[in-house]
């Protein structure tokens, strides 16, 4: 979906692929942000804190990682070889934390790596000022692994994160945000595949006043297959937005996308636009992308837009659904019929509306906090 | 311009021949507000609708060009003529008409039709201006009204005051205030009470004069449970440089009526085809619009419905194809206004030889709209890898007892598919017609006959030399 302008040979033009909105590290080079830009039409700059502007300082709260031995952490520079090798902002809000980040904070797994335990950081935020992060995240060929980014406490918060998979490396990456309810994230998460690499990227947003996860994923090379799977839970008040997009430029590519979204109180809000754009270069891909919301009270809004861009025939198939609505009646029937209370009836279908997906991060501690987390909140509603 | 006699015989676009560009010559190109009061002028129009203009013409002004979907930086507004004039008063019959304008009707097969009793009258377009325009007598006599809109105007100022600009204003967006500045013809349809209309309204347009605008202004009234048919056919010629068509349309459907507009364009593969049609129902009535778009360099429409009071419906069944140079960007809008309110978008597209087919839509449902309903299928066919199929719906829901639902496919034709309908003795390229056919046919099925056959000729010739 066009949202910007590009100069054209004679005179202003719509964007007319998602593939040619700008990219850039520079911040000048995106205008101040408004609700007439497609990319920023549901946010108001306000709420983003500044997160919007430089200066802005770097992230100051706990940085804890948890990960096998073979895994190195360490500080890079920006002109380290895999600063800026997944991906550049799409945005001004990434620009401007890509430009606050002196260095980034690097997460090696080597080649060959297989892990039984996952690689487990947690970012624990402190206050409320506008700071930046830059992570990268970087696999090896053949390594398998699974990497969870714990947002936690409090913060305002503008994050880069660069995914980059070698050749064959078969990587999930999980990404919780589970915020304080007045802290603000914008969050651009890059991913770069090689040769048959698989990448599964999970998004659980809960928490947060707005929250805009924007995952990028490029091909650079045939036969990579990747997952975006994204689970999201709106209360009063909040804004949750995710703009998925899976650049298909390589041929023999697969893409899967599901994202669910629940939502109640009044002004909840949800936002969610999935890009898929398959290249003329694109042969044989294979995607689908989807994205299903419930609606629990009058008052929450949920907006829910699934691009789609083919440039070729020859594929294997492209498709997409949205679907936005209440609970199913007749699974609700089916379990007030077996003697289940009518409130009892709502959580389950809610709980297992959002499992699918949180079950899909395979770390039980975590899937655990994450669903009591959503139970608590839905108990408060039905009360 | 003279007569070209080659042109006749182009195959691939059949109706592209062109008359002697006479009315043209004379009319000016740019715009500016001496323009717009001099329509108005030369149409003796009443005081409210020369500031109607006028105001339309600052939104033009002061609005954006739009920052989404097609390129249009092909428009040169300075190089086009908003105004002509084709004969200085409007045509009683057929024989009055001029030999050269009654020659391009009779390919059109006006006559034809009318003879047949198929259509309930016809107001035949030309450069701007109705000159030819006949109604049945029965349909006067049940109080239809169906004249050209510059008609409707002088002979019914109330009713027209009263709906003009209430669906689409004037500053709805930068082509809809140029043609509230600018408009000139279309038609006026006003349904009374309880008034069943058994066979089509039907109009044709035309576009023929080099580098003029067409800025057509429908009005369609269907009073309490009445009902309509309303179809719009277009085809143009082809010209040497580019044309704007923008046209509005605007559609109030009272309570328990019924409306239903079809619309084949079929504009000549140089015309920027921009249109705004938008649709009002009122408690339990139904808008279909059938919108079926096979010409233009570059179409952007988006029939919309306001389902304004309960238990309103919307339908909108879209066909879409994309040849070499082609970008038809078009979808639909159901804003959900009211409780029980219900709605359905189906969305056929097909691209080939590079061109580019886009579905955009927007589903929106209001707080309060509790109980409404909505779904959307897209399907595309792509049938070579040199094309584009893009989908762009939008969905936003702000009420937690609805259901709403958006469903899309693109596929390609498969070697199996023409290989079965092969082996069974048919050309690859009737195959492939037969497929595209097939594919269609949901949309097909809801014209009337002659539209049909029409659909399907023009779906053939698009698909001449689309295999080998």
């Amino acid at each position: 979906m066009a949202g910007t302008l590009n100069e054209h040979s004679h005179g202003l033009a719509p964007v007319q692929m998602r593939s040619e909105r700008k990219r850039s590290a520079d911040l000048a080079e995106f205008d101040a942000i408004t609700m007439r830009d497609e990319q920023w039409r549901y946010v108001e700059v306000s709420r983003l804190k500044g997160l919007d502007n430089l200066p802005m300082d770097e992230f100051s709260g706990d940085i804890e990682l948890e990960a096998p031995e073979a895994v190195s952490a360490s500080w890079i520079d920006r002109d380290h070889a895999l600063f800026g090798s997944a991906g550049l902002p799409e945005d001004r809000a990434a620009a401007a934390a890509w430009g606050a980040a002196s260095q980034a904070y690097l997460i090696s797994i080597p080649d060959n790596f297989v892990g039984d335990q996952p690689v487990y950081l947690t970012l624990r935020g402190d206050h409320l000022e506008a700071s930046a992060l830059h992570l990268v995240i970087s696999a090896g060929k053949f390594a398998e692994a699974t990497v969870v980014i714990d947002h936690v406490g409090k913060a305002v918060l503008g994050e880069n994160v660069e995914i980059i998979l070698a050749d064959e490396a078969k990587v999930k990456v999980v990404s919780v945000q589970d915020w304080s309810r007045d802290s603000v994230h914008v969050s651009a998460q890059y991913s770069k595949l090689g040769r048959n690499a698989s990448l599964e990227h999970v998004v659980v947003t809960l928490g947060g006043d707005l929250v805009r996860i924007t995952p990028t994923v490029d091909f650079a090379a045939p036969g990579a297959s990747v997952d975006l799977q994204g689970a999201y839970f709106a209360t009063a008040g909040q804004h949750l937005e995710h703009r998925p997009f899976v650049d298909h430029s390589q041929p023999n590519c697969k893409s899967n996308v599901t994202y669910k979204g629940a939502l109640q109180g009044n002004k909840a809000h949800t936002i969610w636009v999935g890009d898929v754009l398959i290249r003329k270069a694109a042969e044989g891909t294979d995607t689908y992308e989807l994205n299903r919301n419930l609606i629990l009270t009058d008052g929450a809004r949920a907006d829910s837009v699934p691009n789609l861009e083919i440039e070729t025939g020859e594929i294997e198939g492209a498709g997409h659904a949205s679907a936005s609505g209440r609970f199913d009646d007749e699974q609700l029937f089916y379990l007030q019929a077996r003697g289940i209370p009518e409130l009892e009836a709502r959580r389950l279908v809610v709980r297992g509306f959002l499992n699918e997906v949180i079950q899909r991060i395979g770390v039980e501690d975590l899937e655990a906090r994450l669903t009591a987390s959503i139970e608590e909140e839905l108990a408060r509603s039905i009360a | 311009m003279d007569r070209n006699p080659e042109l006749e015989g182009i195959g691939v676009y059949e109706f592209g021949w062109s008359d002697p560009d006479s009315a043209g010559a004379s009319a000016r190109r740019g715009i500016n507000e001496d323009v717009v009061r001099d329509i108005s002028g030369k149409k003796d129009e009443p005081e409210w609708m020369l500031e109607r203009r006028l105001r339309g013409f600052d939104y033009f002004g002061k609005k954006p060009m739009p920052t989404w979907g097609s390129d249009l930086s092909g428009i040169d507004f300075d190089n086009i003529k908003y105004f002509v004039r084709s004969t200085e008063r409007q045509a009683q019959s057929w024989e009055d008409l001029p030999e050269d304008i009654r020659n391009t009707y009779e390919r059109l097969g006006i006559p034809e039709a009318e003879r047949a009793r198929l259509v309930a009258g016809v107001a035949a377009q030309y450069e701007s201006e109705v000159v030819y325009h006949q109604i049945r007598e029965d349909l006067e006599e049940q109080g239809v009204i169906f004249l050209d809109t510059d008609t409707a105007l002088k002979e019914h100022p109330e009713i027209f005051q009263e709906y003009f600009g209430t669906v689409i204003p004037a500053g709805d967006n930068k082509f809809a205030a140029l043609n509230t500045a600018v408009w000139s013809g279309g038609s006026f349809v006003y349904v009374p009470k309880g008034v069943k209309v058994e066979i089509p309204l039907q109009a044709y347009f035309r576009i023929n004069t080099e580098n003029m605008g067409q800025f057509e202004r429908t009005l369609i009234i269907a009073d309490e449970d009445s009902y309509v048919h309303y179809i719009e056919g277009c085809t143009a010629p082809i010209y040497q440089s580019d044309s704007l068509h923008s046209a509005v349309v605007e559609i109030i459907v009272k309570k328990g009526a019924r409306v239903r507009y079809t619309t084949i364009q079929n504009w000549s593969t140089n015309v920027y085809n921009l249109v705004t049609k938008r649709a009002i129902c009122h408690e339990g009535a139904t808008m279909e619009w059938i919108d079926g778009n096979i010409g233009s360099k570059v179409t952007m429409k988006y029939p919309a419905v306001i389902l304004a009071g309960e238990h309103a419906r919307g339908e909108t069944l879209s066909v879409a194809f994309a040849g070499e140079g082609q970008h038809q960007d078009a979808g639909a809008k159901m804003i959900h206004l009211a409780p029980h309110t219900s709605s359905s978008i189906i969305s056929k597209s097909i691209a080939r030889a590079g061109g580019r087919a886009s579905y955009r839509g927007e589903i929106r449902v209001a707080a309060g709209a509790h109980h409404s309903a909505n779904t959307v299928r897209c399907d595309a066919l792509l049938v070579d890898n040199i094309s584009r199929s893009d989908t762009y719906p939008s969905v936003d829901v702000r009420e937690d007892d609805v259901s709403m639902g958006h469903e899309a496919t693109v596929s390609r034709v498969s070697e199996e598919q023409l290989f079965y309908l092969q082996s069974r003795g048919l050309p690859e390229d009737e195959a492939m017609a037969m497929i595209v056919r097939g594919f269609i046919e949901p949309i097909a099925k809801e014209l009337p006959m002659e539209y049909a056959l029409e659909l399907n000729k023009l779906i053939e010739l698009q698909m001449e030399g689309a295999v080998g």
